[in-house]
């Protein structure tokens, strides 16, 4: 395949960090509700929110991810109670830094999404994919391999 | 090398329908580690499972990936598959290849594929780096704590002991009864308080598996479900329980007078007393802030009237520590201090009361033997009113909530008045009756409709001494137009607020409360008796204003969630917690206030370091707390801190596998 | 010689001759006029060589932590920033206050000792800038105190004077001109941790970034394992760096780091409200605690 034909065949590529309790819930939901969104988007399960590590989410960038979704309960509904008011301190900053450094808005993001938020997560994922594809691949914070 | 067993689910048709299943399976082949990968119909169903076991078998599997439907509902189903295949239970990985891919992707088989393939190359990554744990078990300790013996706390406490565990009631003050104790009549039936909470008070002590903890506080709590250590404060009473008969001679005896907090102030105890006669436990304490003999060192007049030698003037307090498996809170309310009110003279009127004092004023028992007399000059007021809602429904000086319980006691106070002081005219000034409940708003109308209580709505702007009256000056709202009338009596409806050491009760115990100290169940709807911290539980007005009925019943469910957890030997134990590196651990605390289990604390280790022994700080994890959220591993900024089987090296995996 | 000098060195003497520490901690003239490097006296005859002067920039407290396992004490001055430093390292529990002596001494704002090393010894050297920001020129904690306390209405020009002008001309900057600028900055990073070791708010026994069997970080000096470095560290000081500037004033690479840590204790200000690191030691960490009006940007 030559070059051009790789970015012509380009698909963006976003990770989802998604907490067990709300938002992996509310992407089952989507499942089981048969609610379509590109299949560009791969949710991977932590217990809570605030088990996200800011550096999984530069290590992601690194190895070449066009965008990266942390989400979690909406705050007060966490299953472990305070996890994501955590989450919310943490990623305020987190988001600005990124931005600080050139990283464009669209390609961190996060949201509240409930286990009864189905369609809320269908429409959030959509809604990234679209962005994230209008932009290209990403190439800041990526390792040369 | 580790064998990866990787098991591709078509679930029928709705993951074979939009993901090519032999294609992913057959990719799968080439990721590393993977020893063997195959796909089936319904790898769930018994046929599903025994392949997997002969694949661990034939192919001397050693964890296993299933590609299929949602972990939330499989997980259980896999792990006990790889159990019985001779496999750790969390050898398994699962990639959700139908809720996450085929039926959000129905059209695109290429890239559904595509996707579960990435998926499961993932889910390869992850399970490469996963480690055998074990489930262990905790003992539960076949007792029960009940923290306050108002009413929701004998409840309790009668419900778990007869269904055959032992319960110890902690009450602080000298007898078991409550708020309850003290009410004369209870809405909407008006029968006599003490007729219905007295046998359950005997029945509370005569119970054998009821241990009544009286005049005594809680200390200190460690531990976690299952098994707290629950150090007890015994006050020294002065009196031998042991010896002490309850005859009551020494309070007649005793030469010292002090007002009388059961009887709201209202009349006299002695400085050895039980606080109301029908007090149980029946024995008298020495109140020795106020005993002669303790303040001025001469007296024991009752330790030589006692018939049984029972004062003890040298007892002191003792601690005792037990082991608990099930607690529960119900250590009730108080009352809202009206004197933040100008309006309503400061708290200094002595006519204007509360509902609380009204209650002892009807009370045959009571300070004036059940005549309603006023407290300033004893004589029998013939216009009393009522305001309700004071300190409740009041952002700017009061409580913003509303306190439940005072527009049926109110209207069952109207009733008292009028059914007693035939003359008297009765004035309530409300701002919204509210009586649901059964038999509450019948009961409402009937105060109004047949016992001719007159109704004002609107605020009270003042209240004034006039001669011996009370001016009570307000609007009625509905009429547009000031309100003035001349009282005898005023009675307050003051807001029931949370006890006044509820915080440090909850910090102590370890769970959460909200803004006005009330506390916090663990769900509003479907947790309502729960608290955060497992094997701690709510019953009655201490988790927000109730009523009796609505208190027995919390106290019932509480008792059933306690006998739930008591009867059963042992409790599993997730082993997904967090656990401490301490070679790494530099002891910096960072991680300890963001774990909202109190499951972090730092220990003192020793080691040897240059020859020397020194000793540092380290984080120690409980296990038995731990829930394993994870969120103490961000905090640790050297990451001394992992979540098993969500570890940083296994999410870091699980990211570079997907990135590829 | 000074009489703050004079003083110190009056002050290092007694404590050591008492015996009430083993080890003064103070600067000493070194090989370069505009170097004032650390000394470690432990002999009372050897108090004269310390000094205190216009570059007396090391920030002394993180030498404590290679004492924690001596027996006795240790006595150190401290600067401002440095006490401010001091209340971290024991905020982290990483030292003991009963175990160290502070001698304070007010600052009179240092000079830069590269602009110092360019324009030579005669010329009018321009203050740090990070002592030109400096909002805490006198110790917040000392035993022995040095001479006079900075005035007030000078602390409080200088907080006014504290601006955000270096960051927010930054923030302006399109996204690809910012990755660009950041770009340059951390390809030039060297990865030798100086930065690191030296930072008062980096107290961990084991940096991430030497765990290698976890993989957090690879090997290779690649821009993009620099820049991973450089924004972890920027998020592990968050809420924790007390602005003594002493990973710019280390880095070979002249890397502006300081426009990192500016940036975070900017955010933390605007979005939980005002907080300066290292001056309530009892206080909560920005990042351990939350409030439950946090602003809510991620509906
Ligand atoms: C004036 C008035 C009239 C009322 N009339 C009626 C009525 O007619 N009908 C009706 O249904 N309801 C009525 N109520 C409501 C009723 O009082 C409550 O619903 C009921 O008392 C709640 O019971 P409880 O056990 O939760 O709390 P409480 O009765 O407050 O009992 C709590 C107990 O816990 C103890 N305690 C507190 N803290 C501690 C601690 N830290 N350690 C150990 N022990 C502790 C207290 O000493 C007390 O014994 C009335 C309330 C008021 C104020
Ligand atoms: S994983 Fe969560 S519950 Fe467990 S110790 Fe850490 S913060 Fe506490
Ligand atoms: S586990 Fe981490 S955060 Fe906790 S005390 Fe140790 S180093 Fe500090
Ligand atoms: S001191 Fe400079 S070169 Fe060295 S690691 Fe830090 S930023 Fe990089
Ligand atoms: S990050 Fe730099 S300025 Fe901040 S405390 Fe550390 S060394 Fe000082
Ligand atoms: S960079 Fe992070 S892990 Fe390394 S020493 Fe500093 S705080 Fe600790
Ligand atoms: S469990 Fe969902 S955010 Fe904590």
């Amino acid at each position: 395949m030559s070059v051009k034909e790789a970015q012509a065949n380009w698909e963006p590529k976003i990770l989802v960090f998604a907490c067990n309790w709300c938002t992996y819930a509310g992407a089952d939901l989507a499942g089981l509700s048969r609610l379509q969104y590109p299949p560009n988007v791969r949710v991977l399960r932590v217990p809570c929110s605030g088990r996200v590590n800011p550096q999984f989410v530069i290590r992601a960038f690194q190895r070449g991810i066009d965008g990266v979704l942390v989400a979690g309960c909406h705050p007060g509904d966490c299953h472990y109670v305070t996890g994501n008011y955590f989450t919310r301190r943490r990623y305020l900053l987190m988001q600005r830094l990124l931005q600080y450094v050139g990283v464009d808005p669209e390609r961190f993001q996060a949201r509240w999404i409930s286990g009864s938020e189905g369609p809320k997560f269908q429409q959030v994922v959509k809604e990234i994919t679209e962005q994230i594809r209008a932009m290209g691949p990403n190439r800041k914070l990526r390792d040369a391999q | 090398m580790k064998r990866v067993g990787v098991f591709i689910c078509h679930c029928g048709s709705n993951i074979a329908g939009a993901v090519d299943c032999e294609k992913v399976a057959e990719n799968a082949k080439s990721f590393p580690g993977v020893a063997f990968s195959t796909d089936y119909k319904y790898m769930c169903s018994e046929p599903g499972q025994e392949l997997i076991k002969k694949a661990i078998k034939d192919h001397k599997l050693d964890r296993i990936v299933v590609a299929s439907c949602s972990p939330r509902m499989h997980e259980p189903t896999f792990r006990r598959c790889l159990e019985s295949g001779g496999l750790n239970a969390y050898l398994l990985e699962m990639a959700n290849i139908r809720e996450h891919c085929s039926w959000v992707h129905p059209d695109d088989k290429e890239k559904a594929t595509w996707k579960a393939t990435e998926l499961v190359r993932m889910a390869v990554a992850k399970v490469l780096k996963n480690e055998p744990l074990q489930r262990s078990t905790i003992p539960i300790t076949k007792r029960a704590l009940v923290i306050g013996g108002g009413i929701a706390g004998i409840q309790a406490a009668l419900d778990i002991a007869n269904a055959g565990h032992i319960v110890d009631i902690v009450e602080k003050e000298p007898s078991i009864g409550g708020k309850m104790a003290q009410i004369d009549k209870t809405f909407p039936t008006l029968d006599c308080s003490a007729c219905i909470l007295t046998p359950k008070m005997v029945e509370a002590a005569n119970h054998p598996n009821i241990n009544l903890i009286t005049y005594s506080e809680i200390e200190n709590v460690e531990g976690y479900v299952g098994n707290f250590d629950v150090t007890i404060r015994k006050k020294a009473r002065s009196v031998d329980m042991t010896l002490c008969t309850g005859c009551g001679t020494c309070m007649q005896k005793c030469p010292t007078k002090v007002p009388s907090e059961f009887e709201m102030l209202m009349t006299d105890r002695r400085a050895i007393y039980t606080p109301f006669p029908q007090a149980i436990p029946n024995k008298p304490v020495i109140d020795r802030k106020n005993c002669r003999y303790f303040t001025t060192g001469k007296c024991r007049v009752c330790e030589k009237i006692c018939p049984t030698k029972a004062v003890d003037y040298t007892q002191e307090d003792e601690l005792v520590t037990q082991r608990y498996g099930a607690i529960v809170v119900a250590t009730g309310f108080d009352l809202f201090d009206h004197s933040v009110y100008g309006e309503y003279g400061y708290g200094k009127y002595k006519d204007v009361i509360t509902g609380l004092h009204f209650e002892r004023l009807i009370n045959a028992s009571g300070p004036t033997m059940g005549k309603i007399k006023r407290p300033s000059d004893g004589k029998v007021p013939k216009d009393v009113v009522f305001i309700k809602c004071v300190g409740s429904r009041d952002e700017a000086k009061g409580k913003a909530y509303c306190s439940k319980t005072c527009c049926m006691y109110t209207a069952k106070h109207a009733t008292l008045v009028r059914e007693k002081i035939k003359d008297s005219n009765v004035y309530v000034f409300y701002m919204d009756v509210r009586t649901p409940g059964k038999g509450y708003d019948e009961f409402y109308t009937r105060t109004t409709d047949q016992f001719g209580a007159k109704y004002i709505r609107g605020r009270v702007s003042k209240i004034y001494e006039k001669g011996d009256k009370l001016i009570v000056r307000g609007e009625d709202t509905l009429l547009g137009r000031p309100v003035e009338v001349e009282a005898d009596m005023v009675v307050l409806a003051t807001a029931m607020v949370a006890q006044p050491d509820a915080a440090k009760l909850a910090q102590m115990v370890g769970f959460s409360y909200d803004q006005d100290n009330f506390y916090t169940e663990a769900h509003p709807k479907l947790a309502p008796v729960e608290t955060h911290t497992a094997g701690v539980f709510l019953a009655g007005a201490c988790q927000g204003p109730k009523d009796i009925p609505e208190s027995v019943a919390q106290a019932s469910a509480a008792a059933a969630k306690a006998c739930g957890l008591l009867s059963k030997e042992e409790m599993p134990t997730e082993p997904i917690v967090s656990c401490v590196n301490e070679a790494i651990c530099a002891g910096c605390g960072m991680c300890v206030p963001v774990c909202p289990y109190k499951a972090l604390d730092l220990k003192v280790i020793q080691e040897r370091a240059h020859g020397k022994t020194i000793t540092r700080k380290v984080a120690t994890v409980n296990s038995g707390l731990c829930q394993g959220c994870g969120a103490c591993t961000v905090a640790c900024r050297s990451a001394a801190l992992n979540l098993k089987h969500f570890t940083n090296e296994q999410i870091l995996a699980e990211v570079d596998a997907l990135c590829l | 010689m000074s009489d703050k000098v004079k003083k110190m060195q009056e002050i290092a003497r007694e404590i050591l001759e008492k015996g009430e520490a083993k080890v003064v901690i103070g600067w000493e003239k070194g090989t370069h006029w505009y170097l004032s490097p650390p000394a470690f006296i432990d002999k009372p005859e050897e108090v004269e060589r310390l000094v205190w002067d216009d570059f007396c920039h090391n920030n002394l407290s993180k030498y404590l932590k290679d004492y924690v396992n001596h027996e006795g004490k240790v006595a150190i001055f401290v600067k401002g920033c440095d006490s401010r430093a001091f209340n971290r390292l024991l905020q982290d529990k990483q030292i003991e206050r009963d175990k160290v002596i502070l001698i304070g001494i007010p600052c009179h704002g240092l000079k830069d000792q590269d602009k110092a090393k360019e324009l030579g010894e005669n010329a009018d050297i321009p203050k740090a800038k990070k002592c030109v920001e400096c909002r805490y020129p006198n110790p917040l904690v000392y035993d022995y105190f040095i001479g006079e306390e900075k005035a007030l209405d000078e602390v409080a020009a200088a907080s006014e004077a504290r601006d955000f002008s270096d960051v927010e001309a930054i923030e302006t900057l399109s996204p690809d001109e910012k990755y660009e600028f950041w770009n340059k900055q951390y390809e030039r990073c060297l990865r030798c941790y100086a930065c690191r070791n030296v930072c008062p708010a980096c107290s961990c026994r084991e940096c991430i970034f030497d765990q290698t069997r976890v993989g957090w970080i690879g090997k290779a000096n690649n821009a993009s394992e620099n820049q991973f470095f450089a924004l972890t560290r920027a998020m592990h000081v968050a809420g924790l760096c007390i602005e003594c500037g002493e990973c710019e004033r280390v880095c070979p690479m002249n890397i502006p780091i300081m426009l990192l840590n500016k940036k975070l204790i900017k955010d933390i200000n605007l979005l939980f409200g005002p907080y300066d690191a290292g001056v309530d030691v009892d206080g909560k960490l920005p990042l351990g605690h939350f409030d439950k009006n946090d602003p809510e940007e991620f509906m």
